[in-house]
């Protein structure tokens, strides 16, 4: 037993991790091992069919009590691979005897109802115990072993059955539906040959599941032994004693290479101090010489603490953790007693304090709803607050010089040095060459120009035609200086230029005249006003 | 110098032999490894889910029974949402496990080893269908005993493996030595080793251990008994101990009679 050999990792392994990797060995060599287990047993089930053709049952119960016979093949064949030695299929059933040699009757009588016996019986073909060694090697194996032996020959039964009804169901499935065969006379009949077909079947599935439970079965032994002798820790102490062993045989034949290492070093000092008379500074660690030194000096560094930060996690957490540890504040613990105190009344205070987390929930439901409905109020005031301002009467009191002055309205220049000294005359002069539009827009902007430099209106970039005129309207409640002549005239002027403007539909002359003469009013008459008292 | 860092270089995982791990690299560059669980675990565990779904079945069934037609249907509607929704509850709100996982260690994880959400937990017991197929998980027992993960159809489908949850194994008592430095020139894997001896004195016999100390004779340059009790010193020693404790005092005395009487 070369452990240095060994296929697989050794490792403490749990017991079902045993069992899957005896599992995974079992797919690598599974076709070796089920040709290797059917054979003979295909060689005896042919025998039984020939002698006895009129009992197929009979020829599949004695495959099926044959069992650890045909597995014990398998079995020599596992522990051969599983220290590197492969061995071809003439070369193992050549050994089928030898395999066979010992207690083979007992497995077939006694112990044929064993519920271990892919684990127990390596421990005759490796071991090759027998009697008392036998029975206390196996207590000591069984110990940890024997629960996962057992299920994983219940697990081994089962889908052994699943597979041969499984194949059969596939079978039916595939069948095109078309072929309309009478299923049921086929069944009930028990046709001879249907059952060795079956029986057949039946073979090869369990052909097929020997090596996985044979090999899991291994393992299970095997990862026993790793466990029990520490097998992982002799592999590594070996390869630990060859590597130390060849690095002392490398320090020892070092000196001669330092003693000419240390020639030439010597040599290019000697160079270098001739050569320059800058002072080189000497290295820090000057007893370090020789490679080997170094090495043990840097292995020394990096053994210390410095170096080997590791964490053990073992199971998933949340990153921030430490903002979870962080006490709460005692606004929000006194917030939360008076909470508590909300939701309960004086008698349930009489009460046992059983349902202590509820009144919290309803203390904490009562202030939301507070919360809710507070700011539905503030909302709603601050929706409305150009109704409620109106509605009490305020206007806010601007300054003149704080308000910003639109320069242009719609595209029209409305600064009212832009303006004609005398604005009638020149819409006139304007109409009359037939440039009706821009007469009118010069008449409107004109009053726009009035209406903000000397009135005061608080017209806006944003702000349309129709908005002016209602914004005049309205301004015209609170400031006495803009009379309804004048509120009326602005409204009929914003119709009548947005006719022009939008509709392109010029006024009558009589209405653009009449407009001239009350803008005249309006405008110089206010203005007069104004300048006289 | 070259020669020793070669032989000094840690082992090829490809030469040390099969195993059933599974690792990977995250982007981070951190190595996580996981142990995924083959099909006879996976088997058993499924069988004890089925063996609870049907109890909870059959109480339901007989305390709907009153119910009349009204209770066959709810009943029917349980079995239902039993046969499709429990695995993924108990995937997604319980790390990974079923009670039947729970009962072997296992746990379903992502196949970058994060844990499960909702959406491969909901495909890959959906496809419980297909694994189902022809008869009795035929498609899944197959897919798992092929596959190099253990997975059957519906885990390659959601993108998920079955790993051991693991569990820390509790050392026992340390034995008693002297806390010793290690000599010079232990790498982490035998630093490891020593530190697996030194916990593992209890489960190994002592006779055993000898043996196994012995094969460091070149490291410790002690022999026998004593050269057991220096590696597990050094064990301590890398477990953090730096010096005896308390019961040292009479500890420290105890193994010079061994000495004396060999």
């Amino acid at each position: 037993m070369n452990l240095d050999r060994l296929a697989v990792n050794a490792r403490p392994r749990s017991s079902w991790e045993s069992v899957d990797l005896g599992i995974l060995l079992a797919r690598r060599h599974w076709l070796q091992m089920t040709a290797l287990w059917l054979f003979p047993a295909a060689l005896v089930f042919l025998l039984l069919g020939l002698i006895f053709p009129d009992s197929p049952g009979w020829a599949i119960f004695a495959i099926w009590w044959l069992k650890p016979v045909f597995e014990r093949l398998p079995l020599l064949v596992a522990s051969r691979q599983l220290f590197g030695e492969s061995m071809d299929n003439r070369e193992a059933l050549s050994h089928f005897r030898r395999a066979n040699a010992r207690d083979w009757f007992a497995w077939i009588s006694w112990r044929r109802l064993s519920f271990t016996r892919a684990f127990d019986m390596p421990l005759t073909v490796l071991e090759n115990a027998s009697g008392r060694a036998r029975a206390t090697r196996l207590s000591l194996l069984h110990r940890k072993a024997a629960s996962t032996a057992s299920w994983l020959h219940i697990v081994g039964v089962h889908v052994e059955m699943i597979l041969s009804l499984g194949v059969m169901a596939l079978v039916y499935m595939l069948l095109p539906e078309q072929l309309e065969i009478d299923w049921l006379p086929l069944i009930n009949s028990n046709t001879l040959l249907l059952s060795w077909i079956s029986n057949g079947v039946s073979l090869l599935v369990m052909a097929a599941v020997a090596p996985f439970y044979v090999y899991a079965g291994f393992m299970l032994y095997i990862g026993r032994r790793v466990e029990l002798e520490a097998w992982d820790l002799e592999i590594h102490f070996r390869k630990m004693r060859t590597r130390l062993e060849a690095s002392q045989k490398t320090t020892r034949r070092s000196p001669a290479g330092v003693r000419t290492g240390t020639a030439t070093s010597l040599l290019c000092a000697i160079g270098l101090i001739l050569c320059s008379t800058i002072a080189v500074p000497p290295p820090a660690q000057a007893d370090v010489a020789t490679p080997a030194q170094s090495e043990e000096l840097i292995d020394e560094v990096l053994a210390e603490d410095n170096f080997h930060r590791r964490e053990l996690q073992s199971r998933w957490r949340l990153k921030e953790f430490k903002s979870r540890e962080r006490a709460f504040p005692q606004w929000l613990i006194n917030l939360m007693e008076w909470l508590e105190g909300l939701g309960r009344d004086d008698d349930e205070q009489v009460e046992e304090n059983a349902g202590e987390l509820w009144p919290l929930v309803a203390g904490i439901i009562e202030l939301l709803l507070w919360i809710a409905a507070a700011a539905l109020i503030m909302f709603l005031l601050w929706y409305f607050r150009h109704h409620l301002r109106s509605l009490a009467g305020y206007r806010p009191q601007r300054k003149s010089a704080e308000v910003q002055r639109p320069e242009t309205l719609f595209g029209l220049d409305v600064r009212s040095d832009s303006l004609p000294d005398d604005v009638t005359a020149e819409v006139l002069k304007l109409w009359r060459c037939g440039a009706q539009r821009e007469a009118m827009g010069l008449l409107y902007r004109a009053s726009l120009a009035n209406l903000i430099s000397r009135f005061d209106c608080a017209f806006e970039d944003h702000h349309t035609e129709a908005e002016c005129a209602q914004l005049v309207r309205e301004e015209a409640t609170q400031d006495p200086r803009l009379q309804p002549a004048l509120v009326q005239f602005f409204g009929l002027l914003t119709t009548t230029w947005q006719r022009q403007a939008y509709a392109h539909r010029p006024p009558a002359n009589t209405q653009l005249e009449t407009l001239c003469r009350q803008w005249q009013q309006v405008f110089h008459e206010g203005q007069a006003g104004e300048k006289s008292p | 110098m070259h020669d020793t860092s070669a032989s000094a270089a840690p082992p090829n995982p490809d030469e040390t032999g099969l195993d059933t791990l599974y690792q990977i690299e995250t982007p981070e560059g951190i190595d996580l490894t996981a142990q995924v669980a083959g099909p006879v675990p996976r088997i058993l565990a499924y069988t004890v889910d089925l063996f609870y779904r049907s109890l909870i079945l059959l109480v339901l069934g007989i305390t709907l029974r009153v119910a009349g037609n009204t209770g066959i249907g709810l009943w029917l509607l349980c079995s239902f949402l039993l046969e499709w929704f429990y695995p993924v509850l108990f995937e997604v709100l319980r790390r990974g496990q079923t009670p039947g996982k729970q009962a072997f260690s296992l746990a379903v994880v992502n196949d970058n080893l994060t844990p499960i959400g909702w959406g491969p937990s909901i495909m890959r017991n959906l496809l419980r269908f297909a694994d189902f197929l022809p008869f009795g998980y035929f498609a899944g027992i197959l897919s798992m005993s092929c596959g190099r993960y253990f997975q059957r159809l519906g885990d390659y489908a959601a993108g998920t493996v079955v790993v051991y949850r693991e569990q820390v194994a509790k050392t026992g008592e340390l034995p008693d030595a002297a806390p010793t430095p290690p000599p010079r020139g232990l790498q982490l894997a035998d630093q490891q080793a020593i530190v697996s001896l030194t916990e593992r004195s209890n489960v190994l016999s002592r006779a055993r251990q000898q043996e196994l100390a012995d094969l460091l004779e070149p490291v410790t340059g002690l022999s026998g008994d004593d050269g057991l009790r220096r590696l597990h010193g050094i064990g301590r020693w890398l477990l953090g101990a730096r010096r005896p404790q308390q019961n040292k005092a009479t500890a420290t005395n105890t193994p010079t009679q061994p000495e004396v009487a060999q």
